[in-house]
């Protein structure tokens, strides 16, 4: 048999085993992950946390001098706004791929530590809690373990234009003794006075952080003790049947007016100048008075004297936690020590992330302090000089509480469900969601 | 789908008629292995989704939450998917955009192919401007750009306050929130007019002026020859376009910023899925929609190849 002519086919063969080895080789470098150790040296940490740029940057400079007083450690960080930050967190730890630390919302704290996923910080001899209140501590342990450590205490507040309330000739009640009636009718005063062109509330109705005040204030907590739903559905009939009358009298905007533009000061309402007041994190309100053209005043949230107790707490910003899967735990639990405890790095982020607990690093950054910063330090110091009702960590389910809070909000909002009925289906969802 | 002329190639029917039918030609053996070769990565990139596919099988019968090992939970997730108001809203969701948004693209395609047939000048930079928006359609910028459009002091209500009309609050009112994603998905009209325009290149000229000399209209042209001639086209394009559409999770996504809001009025199916399995951490009950949706788009995939037998006409 004539031998077939040989060079077509191992061309062909050639060729196509090329392009095989070339995908898989394309393949894998794609896959190449940063692993993080080199030869008895240098530790790359993984650090994530939610925010805007300014935060990031004063961060940054923190964690150099971190980086300075422990060399053979580097820190990476990310951070996204406060939303995708909490999607991608969840798809990380769910990758197998989790950060080093990482600043956890006090509403995911349980989802996270129930399943095992966060490292007990009492086991590092590298994190000091001596200096660290136990009612601080407290926030963040479950079943006596410690999985995060409150990176700031803050609470929330009311800032109110107070350059266009002037202008509009409205005067802002005194906040020490301010009911919620008469914060609806400052803020229907504005909206008439301004022409409707500003309207006086424009506080997020959405946010859990407001109905857990007012349910403390009438003698109910939020989320209990024993890791229940203990507001009445009454509360949030009333809370949503506020913002519905607020809206009829104009106090509030209409339906549809707040879209999602995200977290940060200078995108707020506030700051557009279309709203006269928001409630913000206190810990913000630097943020917020440079973002606003004018002058920005902070005030206490109403009802805190007409109600049956003191609504407020002071509340972990939000709180550190170290991976438990993390290849570097002790590393992890210096950059903590060093977060909580170091009055040189707190100098850099100040009060961004609240209150230092530690109380000494408090003292310390206090000089330091701009005019706006002191302002919310001193309202967190005269908040806390009488005695608050207690506050207990967030359950497991708190999320999905946050969420059905939101949704329902947004019928309510739109007239499509009444304020009881939207209360009925809170409180079933939500104890559906907490007791599962 | 195309009117072809088959084109005999000329050695393997003759190999055939040679009685060589038992034994393949080396050659052709040879162009076989080739083809195999080529083919080789396409397999190998297969292990990624059918290792899943049958992995989330599985899981669809587990109750998972990604920390710790699933456990066998039988039906249950089935079971509690009929109960969930949720899921219902999120099928209707998708069920609305799908054959709202899918019947008026198609046929937006349809008319905008049939007008670039007549052959403009400069044909091939009208298709490449109206094939642009597909491209970009799905893609997370243009998207937000589109929020950004019907937002509250967005271009449309603008335009629309020209006119002395108060627009509504496209994007927040959950009543005209998925009115904005049909529209998004009606612009994206491009990819399926570009395979009807070729499609009408194919229809033979001679029908139309046989038709002509015999007095019939233009429309009945159009019913008569254009539309049964295209219509393995059309029917193409109608599978495509709802397996596609059914599917959609980034419209929704970034346009409610991943909640489904205002009031899951966005909340697509598998944004839903999503949801459950992300951020609930309810992976095995994520796998069960998973595979009813498999099992959605394949009943109407089937009903759709039924149907297809009483209106599309194939010339050979």
């Amino acid at each position: 048999m004539k031998k077939t002519a040989s060079t077509p086919i191992p061309r062909r063969l050639v060729l196509g085993a090329a392009v095989v080895a070339a995908g898989l080789a394309l393949s894998a470098c794609g896959g190449g992950g940063a692993t993080s150790s080199g030869s008895g040296g240098n530790v790359e940490l993984n650090f994530v946390f939610w925010g805007d740029a300014n935060r990031a940057k004063m961060t940054e400079a923190a964690l150099r001098i971190f980086e300075k007083k422990n060399p053979g450690i580097t820190v990476k960080t990310e951070y996204q706004d406060s939303a995708p930050y909490a999607d991608k967190l969840a798809t990380r730890f769910a990758g197998g791929n989790p950060p080093d630390v990482l600043a956890m919302a006090n509403r995911s704290l349980l989802e996270y530590a129930q399943r095992g996923t966060l490292a007990d910080l009492k086991s590092f001899p590298e994190l000091n809690l001596d200096k660290v209140p136990e009612t601080t501590l407290s926030r963040g342990e479950v079943d006596g373990k410690l999985y995060g450590l409150a990176t700031g205490v803050t609470t929330i507040g009311m800032v109110v234009n107070k350059t266009i309330t002037d202008q509009a000739g409205v005067t802002i009640p005194d906040d020490k003794t301010w009911s919620w009636e008469d914060y609806a009718k400052f803020a229907t005063e504005v909206t008439q006075k301004t022409g409707g062109k500003v309207y006086g509330a424009g506080y997020d109705v959405a946010t859990e952080t407001g109905p857990i005040i007012l349910a403390r204030q009438r003698g109910e907590d939020f989320y209990t003790k024993d890791n229940k739903l203990g507001v009445s559905e009454k509360t949030i009939e009333d809370w949503f049947q506020y913002s519905v009358d607020l809206r009829k009298s104009g106090g509030y905007p209409p339906a549809g007016f707040f879209e999602q533009i995200g977290g940060s000061p200078a995108q707020s309402y506030l700051a557009k100048g279309t709203v006269a007041s928001q409630i913000i994190p206190i810990n913000n309100f630097r943020g917020y008075n440079e973002a606003v053209e004018g002058e920005v005043v902070l005030l206490r949230i109403p009802g805190e004297t007409t109600g049956e107790r003191r609504g407020y707490s002071a509340d972990p910003t939000m709180l550190w936690s170290i991976a438990a899967k993390s290849k570097h735990p002790k590393e992890a639990a210096k950059l903590v020590d060093f977060l909580t405890n170091d009055a040189e790095g707190a100098a850099e982020v100040l009060t961004q992330r609240g209150v230092p607990i530690n109380p000494e690093v408090a003292d310390a950054i206090t000089p330091k302090l701009s005019a706006d910063d002191k302002t919310f330090v001193d309202m967190m110091a005269s908040i806390q000089e009488d005695d608050l009702p207690p506050a207990y960590v967030y359950p497991k389910g708190a999320s999905v509480v946050a969420d059905t809070l939101k949704q329902l909000t947004t019928e309510v909002e739109f007239g499509r469900v009444s304020p009881a009925d939207a209360a009925k289906t809170f409180m079933e969802k939500s104890n559906a969601a907490i007791n599962k | 789908m195309s009117v072809l002329i088959k084109q005999p190639s000329g050695a393997a029917p003759a190999a055939a008629a040679a009685g060589g039918k038992q034994r393949i030609r080396p050659s052709r053996r040879r162009k076989q292995r080739s083809g195999y070769l080529f083919l080789l990565p396409w397999f190998l990139g297969m292990l990624f989704t059918v290792i899943p596919f049958f992995a989330s099988l599985y899981l669809a019968f587990t109750d998972y939450n990604l920390f710790t090992e699933p456990n066998f939970v039988g039906l249950a997730n089935f079971q509690a998917m009929f109960e969930d108001p949720r899921l219902i809203q999120s099928l209707k969701v998708t069920f609305i955009y799908t054959f709202v948004s899918v019947p008026i693209s198609l046929a937006v395609a349809l008319l905008v192919a049939l007008v670039l047939n007549r052959g403009l000048q400069g044909l091939s930079i009208y298709r490449s401007v109206y094939y642009l928006p597909s491209l970009l359609g799905g893609s997370v910028a243009i998207v937000m750009l589109w929020r950004y459009i019907f937002g509250n002091d967005g271009i449309v209500n603008g335009f629309l306050g020209l006119f002395g009309i108060q627009g509504p609050a496209w994007v927040t009112d959950p009543q005209f929130s998925l009115s904005t994603l049909i529209v998004l998905n009606v612009w994206t009209f491009g990819s399926p007019m570009v395979i009807f325009l070729a499609g009408l290149r194919q229809v033979p000229g001679m029908y139309y002026e046989a038709a002509s000399i015999d007095g019939a209209s233009k429309w009945r042209q159009f019913r008569s020859i254009t539309l049964p001639l295209i219509s393995p086209i059309i029917f193409f394009n109608l599978i495509m376009q709802l397996i596609g559409s059914f599917q959609t999770f980034t419209q929704g996504y970034v346009m409610s910023g991943g909640t489904g809001g205002p009031a899951d009025s966005t909340l697509f199916y598998n944004l839903y899925l999503y949801q459950k399995g992300f951020t609930e951490f309810e992976m095995g009950y994520a796998s069960a929609m998973a595979w009813l949706l498999l099992m959605i788009i394949a009943i109407f995939t089937a009903i759709n190849f039924i149907a297809s037998k009483f209106w599309v006409f194939y010339d050979n």
